[in-house]
């Protein structure tokens, strides 16, 4: 038996689950196991969607370059389930697993970026691997491509995905889903 | 900064320096707190330390729902706090709530996490009472 196990769709304790779900699709997450996972606790699961949801679609920087920022961080918190989504948006944004496979390597000298866009990439990159590297410097070196709402729009973004991402790279192999029979 | 809820019901200053230091070896932490604060404490520095096993020992203290609401809340926690540092924001308020520059925040609670019990900002606090003082 699996020690966190996603709620059921029929589960009839899982109140307004249907929403949740249609939320969390919207990050490509159709079999919605993490927000299913989430509603145990369904206040929780309510307001990471949509801090979730809102961090990765909404403001105003390209939805195609915030999902190379969510793989990226979902690979270096180690989780293979987010690492593995495409959002919808990001597809129609014109993303492609080339795109992806450049972000995971050695994007500062690809040439399928622009000086912005690497910028961002290496931002999601350092967060988490060397913090101390992300100092003023660094962000005068972003302001000369971003405005200070978008900074913090791609902070928040890294904050959101990553913590989710982290929290369920300890669930990694320990989720199951319930049979709905 | 101090939650304001979490102080109505019951936290000081002691207990949260027992709590980041010392939680372990401290016999004012029930069994089931300890596993909560060494849950944080692998999430931030240690995730894949967090088995099967862990989770096994997490489910002796607390149900499937307050397990979820501890993970969501740890790592919420963990990705705001790390892209917060980054910010070199300090505090507006003291801990008796003055309204402080940033300069002189960063004088009181210093470069690293402060205790509000560190002698800088006792001493903030301290100043505040005397101006207090004074002005009555």
């Amino acid at each position: 038996m699996a020690v966190v196990e996603p709620v059921a769709e029929n589960d009839p304790a899982a109140e307004g689950l249907g929403r949740l779900m249609a939320t969390y699709a919207s990050l490509g997450d159709d079999d919605a196991i993490f927000p299913r996972i989430l509603a145990h606790a369904p206040g929780y699961a309510v307001a990471i969607g949509d801090a979730m949801t809102r961090a990765h679609l909404d403001g105003g920087v390209d939805v195609r370059l915030k999902e190379l920022m969510r793989i990226q961080l979902a690979t270096t918190a180690g989780d293979t389930y987010f690492s593995t989504l495409r959002a919808p948006a990001a597809i129609d944004a014109g993303l492609t697993e080339d795109d992806v496979a450049a972000a995971l390597g050695d994007f500062a000298a690809s040439e399928r970026f622009t000086e912005a866009e690497k910028w961002a990439l290496r931002y999601a990159w350092l967060m988490y691997r060397e913090p101390d590297k992300v100092d003023a410097a660094f962000y005068e070196e972003g302001k000369r491509h971003f405005s200070e709402a978008q900074i913090m729009e791609l902070g928040g973004l890294i904050a959101v995905h990553y913590g989710m991402a982290v929290f369920m790279s300890t669930l990694r192999g320990r989720v199951a889903v319930p049979s709905s029979d | 900064m101090r939650s304001a809820s979490a102080k109505r019901n019951g936290l000081t200053e002691e207990r949260i320096d027992e709590g980041i230091d010392q939680w372990r070896d401290s016999p004012n932490f029930t069994p089931a707190e300890k596993i909560a604060l060494e849950y944080s404490e692998l999430m931030q520095y240690a995730p894949d330390k967090i088995d099967e096993a862990f989770y096994e020992r997490l489910a002796e203290h607390y149900s499937t729902a307050e397990i979820v609401e501890l993970g969501a809340f740890i790592g919420f926690n963990v990705g705001y706090h790390t892209f917060f540092r980054t910010l070199d924001f300090y505090p507006m308020f003291t801990p008796d709530g003055r309204l402080v520059s940033q300069e002189e925040s960063r004088r009181i609670y210093g470069d690293v996490p402060a205790s509000h019990r560190s002698a800088a900002v006792l001493q903030a606090m301290a100043g505040t009472e005397h101006d207090a003082e004074k002005a009555s």
